[in-house]
């Protein structure tokens, strides 16, 4: 059993402020040790998510973050997965414990994916994110290549721009309610449509913003947690996958094969199925990909009838991205997952504050995360706490 | 604020990529053809689905077939599926009307392995 002994994050968004990625990271880990009731000289393993060293001007970001975060001597390394660094880096923590290498584990993922170089250069750099080879030397960009895949998922499941601008509009409206949230805005159908179209179906307000950020986690096995927090919740389940690299070389075009089979790979771990989960946090990097994340996720059976039924509201059946999402909370990189996945303990927990927050918190919440067009993927179950 | 320029130039060994950027390079179609179930991939893969790493080069027409198509600030894309292939393949278009089914691989002319389609000059001509 692998316990969620502290969670934070920081606001996302584009920092204008003079702080650093270190800075950010710092103040992530403080607020999550804080809450765990541990001390830095608690701490055994550090695991540092940072998608790219072009980020952050910083090789070995790990040996950095030990010694800003008064951990000099711990085992430190860095995980990175492209988008799903940091449910990796929640993965390789978990783990650790598991395996009995470690006890009490920091998890801080951070980028500055906003403030430190350009958006161009950031999406040049994301361009390197497939094959650098042939999509990379090609210029083929992430809104490119989400666009052909949803393009082929929209036309064998009915979807279209409608269904796109619904998720648009839900996940800005959610982070408005989330004080640490990037873009929290109330849009209209009509100002989506009105905006510059990045590759057609997908215009900019469909798209997640560039943003800068860390979150944190402490994690404790069970003998390790302090007694205040050994009710906190737990993770359960972690599943990991890999898809074919190209795009064009899957038979489902349209579908985030890896995702399913993450998912089938943490539901078996925790023993439980996608109808226990009762709120999720997913990659919705651009409004489709939620929607063809929930349906390969096994979370929806008829995902247009009930993303207007509203299923995946805040009041609905399975609420999906509270928080606001990548697309409204924000996407720093190295930090989403991690982020996700505290948020999903905070929420649990009935203590994430400044959020839409659950009354009545469900038993089983879910964190997917994926990297590439869904090249890797993650997933990671949590439950509620266990007293006993 | 720290203001600081990296400039980096990249001299990328394409190893087993070798005839493939070459071809590519040079505006043609170079196809990996598994030795295990004859599979025709382009892009070529090191390893087949089917298990097998043993392959030899097919050269391929140079046509294909557009299957779907994004445009807009980040250019002209689109999925093909060239002509003697099994897979797919994302491409930029250079030039190629809306509408169009057909296209020819290009060079990029920068001696880079960039996949770029332009237009046929008869709709469906190979």
């Amino acid at each position: 059993m692998v316990i969620v002994a502290g969670a934070a994050q920081t606001p996302y968004n584009r920092r204008k402020d003079n702080s650093s990625f270190r800075d950010w990271a710092a103040g992530a880990f403080t607020a999550a040790l804080a809450m765990s009731g541990l001390e830095a000289t608690d701490i055994d393993l550090l695991v540092v998510a940072s998608e790219s060293d072009f980020f952050t001007l910083q090789l070995n970001p790990a040996s950095v973050l030990a010694s800003d975060l008064g951990l000099v001597g711990v085992a430190a390394m860095r995980v990175e997965g492209g988008g799903a660094s940091g449910q990796l880096a929640v993965h390789a923590g978990v783990h650790a414990i598991l395996a009995g290498q470690a006890a009490r584990v920091a998890v801080v993922g951070v980028d500055p994916s906003a403030s430190q170089l350009s958006g161009d250069a950031i999406r040049t750099l994301y361009g390197y994110s497939f094959d650098a080879w042939s999509d990379g030397m090609t210029g083929v960009t992430a809104t490119v290549l989400y666009a052909l895949s949803w393009q082929v998922y929209a036309e064998e499941s009915g979807l279209d721009e409608r269904h796109l601008g619904a998720v648009t509009i839900q996940n800005r409206a959610n982070a408005m309610k989330n004080d640490k949230a990037h873009l929290g805005r109330l849009h209209t159908a009509d100002e989506i449509e009105r905006s510059a179209a990045i590759a057609s179906p997908y215009r900019r307000l469909h798209c997640s913003p560039l943003s800068d950020g860390a979150a944190a986690m402490i994690l404790c096995g069970a003998d390790a947690v302090p007694a205040e927090r050994r009710s906190a919740p737990r993770i359960c389940g972690t599943g990991a996958a890999t898809d074919t690299l190209h795009l064009g070389s899957r038979p489902q075009k349209g579908r985030f094969e890896a995702k399913t089979a993450a998912m089938k790979r943490a539901c078996k771990q925790a023993g439980i199925g996608p109808d226990d989960i009762g709120l999720a946090e997913v990659y919705d990097s651009y409004a489709g990909a939620q929607l063809q994340a929930l349906d390969c996720l096994g979370l929806a059976t008829d995902i247009g009838r009930e993303l207007q039924d509203g299923r995946f509201a805040p009041d609905g059946g399975l609420p999906v991205n509270l928080s606001g999402g990548l697309m409204g909370l924000g996407a720093p990189v190295g930090a989403i997952g991690v982020g996700q996945t505290a948020n999903c303990a905070l929420f649990l927990e009935g203590r994430n504050k400044g959020t839409i927050q659950p009354k009545s918190p469900p038993a089983y919440a879910l964190a997917d995360t994926h990297g590439g067009i869904c090249t890797t993927a993650a997933v990671t179950l949590l439950a509620q706490g266990d007293a006993a | 604020m720290i203001n600081h320029t990296l400039k980096l130039d990249y001299a990328l060994a394409p190893g087993w990529l070798e005839p493939w950027v070459e071809a590519l390079t040079a505006g043609t179609a170079l196809a990996r053809t598994c030795s295990g179930c004859g599979r025709v991939s382009f892009i070529p893969l090191k390893t087949c689905p089917c298990g097998s790493d043993a392959g030899t080069w097919t050269a391929l027409p140079g046509t294909a077939t557009i299957e779907k198509r994004t445009d807009g600030t980040d250019g002209s894309f689109a999925l093909v599926t060239f002509d003697g292939a099994d897979t797919s393949t994302v491409v930029m278009l250079d030039n190629v009307p809306d509408g169009a089914k057909r296209g020819r691989i290009a060079a990029a002319g920068s001696a880079k392995p960039a996949l770029i389609l332009r237009p046929v000059d008869e709709e469906g001509a190979a």
